[in-house]
């Protein structure tokens, strides 16, 4: 654009920008090509194939043990892998253009239909993807660290923060066992005492 | 004016190298020319930057497409408002942009502080330096928006539609007012550490720029969260993703220093913990960027595979790195005289206050990171969800919620037993009323009565407080409810300030608890086929589809579906949901399609309906009813309203008057210490 161009278009004001722009451009469509390779956000790419098949044969004279809730309960325990981070039944239920959730949740379907419990689909699932299929570990080896370590960090600050709170009244205790009586009310003015007064009535 | 604008860039990094030295400098050799030279260069910072930021601006409104951030984020057929918000929309621009509010936020607190704190400002200068320089290497080097195609394009690739939405132009530039407000604390306590001033005077600076950054963070954590409910349209407005926790963790321990300030003006004490809670807030800022644009961790929004990543990472383990040395050589000047008169003391409740909002920052961050800490002992990828952060954080959130009742009970030094009887009897039968009612109504679920109960407990604190108030006012002074009010909140605003901040987190976790009974429905109608359920207060509706329709709407092709929709038999309109297919000026589409909720909301609940897809005159919905979702928002401008009572400059110039007990009785506890 040369600078008379960039003049102009600054005086008929920036909404007229697109308009001038969208008329050059469908003059000139064909000549060349949007960017189509450049990122343009910072929202995520979805893996459209990240899907695995999960199949089990159906269990011999089978009878469906998981109701309708449970398997939808058992969706939002799995994570869908086309990397939206959300679990199965949210993301099949909200993003049409998703592949991989409603393919992960055929295969729950499928081993519903074939008598497999739960917790059995779960382990299916993991058997398959691993254990980051699930969306939260497992309570069990070095997940336990993981699921305590809140806990325990938590319960060694509240021991600190007590030992803490002893140490100062203990200090506050000797100075007030060793202090001269009435030291403590000879130490302030009247009005330093005021002022006090002031503060603690109107305290935050 | 674009190519001015990125003379200006690299302008604005030397100006930011030379504010940085020579204010150190300055600070060093006691030289008063060399401060005011590095004073001037950060004002210089700030007018380079800005005038760079106005080049890419001018690039994005002219659709520039032959800079390679231009072509990338915009399309030539996009509205302007979202051109302009395009501006922080990809990483090269929000860096830039992060670097404007920081050189403006800088600007402002030299200028301000330039008479009142002469021995710290050329250190607190130098530091805001250094990390301006850092913004701006990073943006010259890895991540410049001015970077030219090697071609032109006809038309840009437009930006991802889920960010077309007002939500998503206001939100990223709160939290990062936030975020970088937390910068100038940092700097003010780096200058105290290097010039072993850490007494009150550091913290006056700190407190307000502490408190802008606390009101900017939750402004910007609730946009966050309105933006996710009614864009992504998976349900709700909270996901535990890395970058929602990399906003909460600064504003988690920035809450905690906000209360512990308090102890260190009243009582001299906490220094030490307040300068690493100062510290730890920027860090975090820090780290949490580090986190979502390193690609380390998989995130909904993360930047994949991003150059800015390692920088990020020298950034943030240098900042620890001369952080901790300057604490640990500087222990001797912290050290303060602390007594406490009782365990169950104004005191002591902040401390456990701080214990447990550290606490959560700590499970959040541990959340966060365990799935890389997994991968590198086990070799196994693992996923922490929202299952884990619910489960840990929901009892901590509760020991939280207590705490925000019990805290302004109990009076400062030692709280006897009758003033322990005469505060807790009302708030306590509330809450208790409260539990036992709707434990009576048939209330099961544990956390949600505990929930309630607490929150009946806390609100009934604040309720007294605002009741014994204005009683007292219309008592003394004979004024109107209303009036006696206002005065009241007026003539101490960091109190009843805090007070509606109280109350907003009350109605947040009310809000929280509701979605414990949530209920969706994931359902298939064709055209005049309708569906039936109860809602979670058992109330009957009846959603009938009136069939898909597609139509063609600027940018962008809209099917919809709409449900007239029937609450225990009566007519109460239509329900619209849509999908959203973007396309380019050449009329070719852009990204996968968008979702639009449609959302009935009232006080105690959001009916939430989401279009999954259509096949013929076959429509997959889901429908959710989201009880007391409202409240979420309520309680988030309730908080942000507290948050400005509370900053308002008069109620802090009465705080300097009544700087505490320790201004008044102990000045040894607050004497200058130096070297």
């Amino acid at each position: 654009m040369n600078r008379r161009a960039f003049a102009a278009r600054l005086i008929s004001g920036w909404t007229a920008a697109p308009v001038a722009v969208t008329v050059l451009a469908r003059e000139l469509r064909g000549q060349a090509q949007a960017p189509s390779g450049l990122d343009s956000s910072n929202l995520f790419a979805m893996d459209q194939s990240a899907s695995r098949p999960v199949r089990l044969p159906p269990k011999p004279g089978s009878r469906v043990v998981v109701s309708a809730a449970e398997r939808d309960a058992l969706e939002h325990r799995l994570l869908c892998q086309c990397g939206c981070t959300l679990d199965v039944y949210t993301c099949r239920t909200t993003d049409f253009s998703c592949q991989v959730s409603p393919s992960m949740h055929r295969d729950v379907m499928a081993l519903v239909a074939g008598g497999y419990s739960a917790q059995e689909i779960l382990d299916a699932f993991v058997g398959v993807y691993g254990e980051r299929v699930l969306m939260a570990p497992r309570a069990v080896g070095f997940n336990l660290f993981g699921w305590a370590a809140p806990f325990v960090v938590l319960g060694g600050g509240a021991v600190l923060v007590v030992a803490l709170l002893r140490n100062w009244r203990r200090e506050a205790r000797a100075e007030l066992l060793t202090a001269p009586r009435g030291a403590h009310v000879a130490d302030a003015t009247e009005e330093e005492l005021a002022r006090l007064e002031a503060v603690v009535r109107d305290d935050e | 004016m674009i190519v001015v604008g990125e003379l200006a860039l690299w302008i604005a990094l030397v100006m930011a190298a030379w504010a940085t030295t020579i204010s150190f400098a300055g600070g060093a050799l006691r030289r008063s020319d060399l401060i005011a030279s590095g004073r001037r260069a950060i004002y210089a910072t700030f007018a380079m930057v800005l005038t760079a930021s106005m080049g890419l601006w001018t690039a994005l409104l002219t659709r520039d497409f032959s800079l390679e951030y231009v072509a990338g984020h915009i399309s030539a057929n996009m509205p302007n408002v979202y051109v302009f918000t395009a501006f922080w929309s990809g990483q090269a621009g929000s860096m830039l942009f992060w670097a404007l509010i920081l050189s403006l936020y800088s600007a402002i607190a030299v200028y301000s502080n330039r008479e009142r704190n002469q021995v710290l400002l050329p250190y607190a200068a130098g530091t805001l330096g250094a990390i301006l320089l850092f913004f701006l290497a990073t943006t010259c080097f890895k991540a410049n928006p001015f970077t030219r195609l090697d071609w032109t394009p006809m038309d840009g690739r437009g930006m991802n539609p889920q960010l077309q939405n007002p939500g998503m132009a206001i939100h990223p530039p709160n939290l990062y007012l936030g975020y970088v407000a937390t910068a100038i604390p940092f700097a003010f306590a780096i200058a105290a550490l290097i010039t072993r001033r850490l007494d009150a005077e550091w913290l006056a600076v700190v407190r307000r720029w502490s408190l802008l950054s606390w009101f900017f963070l939750t402004v910007g954590i609730v946009l966050g969260m309105w933006w996710a409910y009614v864009e992504l349209g998976w349900g709700g407005y909270w996901a535990w993703d890395p970058v929602e926790n990399a906003s909460f963790l600064p504003w988690l321990t920035g809450t905690a220093f906000l209360h512990s300030i308090m102890i260190q003006e009243k009582r001299g004490m906490l220094r030490k913990w307040n300068v690493v809670l100062v510290v730890m807030t920027f860090l975090l800022s820090i780290f949490g960027t580090f986190i979502t644009r390193s690609g380390v961790i998989e995130s909904v929004h993360s930047f994949a595979q991003s150059p800015v990543g390692s920088w990020f990472a020298a950034f943030f383990f240098l900042s620890t790195g001369a952080t901790i040395y300057l604490v640990a050589t500087r222990l001797r000047n912290l050290e303060a005289k602390a007594e406490l008169e009782s365990m169950v003391s104004r005191e002591a409740a902040f401390l456990y206050n701080n214990l447990v909002l550290v606490g959560i920052a700590f499970a959040v961050l541990w959340g966060t990171l365990f799935p890389i800490l997994s991968e590198w002992v086990r070799a196994e990828k693992i996923t922490v969800g929202p299952p884990f952060f619910n489960a840990v954080n929901r009892p901590l959130g509760l020991l939280l919620l207590a705490l925000t009742g019990i805290g302004p009970l109990i009076a400062w030094r030692k709280a006897s037993t009758a003033n322990l009887k005469r505060q807790f009897v009302l708030p306590a039968a509330c809450g208790l009323l409260l539990g036992g009612l709707l434990a009576a109504l048939g209330m099961e679920r544990g956390y949600a009565l505990v929930t309630y109960t607490l929150s009946g407990f806390v609100a009934g604190t604040i309720l007294q407080e605002f009741y014994k108030g204005v009683n007292a006012r219309r008592s003394i002074h004979g004024e109107s409810i209303p009036r006696g009010f206002v005065r009241l909140v007026a003539r101490n605003r960091r109190r009843y300030g805090g007070y509606i901040v109280h109350a907003g987190i009350v109605m947040l976790f009310a809000a929280f608890a509701g979605l414990a009974f949530r209920s969706e429905h994931d359902i298939t109608l064709r055209t005049g086929q309708q569906f039936e359920t109860n809602d979670p207060y058992g109330h009957h509706w009846r959603f009938i589809s009136q069939g898909a329709s597609t139509d063609k709407r600027f940018n962008r092709v809209v099917t919809s579906v709409s449900l007239e929709t029937y609450r225990d038999g009566k007519p109460i309109g239509f329900i619209t949901s849509e999908k959203r297919q973007y396309f380019d000026s050449a009329e070719r589409p852009t990204f996968e399609p968008s979702t639009e909720v449609g959302i009935r909301t009232t006080a105690k609940l959001d009916t939430y309906v989401v279009l999954a897809g259509v096949r013929g005159d076959v429509a997959e919905l889901r429908v959710t009813f989201n009880p007391l979702v409202i409240w979420v928002w309520l309680g988030g401008a309730l908080m942000a309203v507290g948050g400005l009572i509370v900053m308002w400059p008069q109620a802090e110039r009465r705080r300097t008057r009544q700087a505490g007990y320790v201004s008044v009785l102990a000045p040894a506890h607050t004497a200058v210490s130096t070297s």
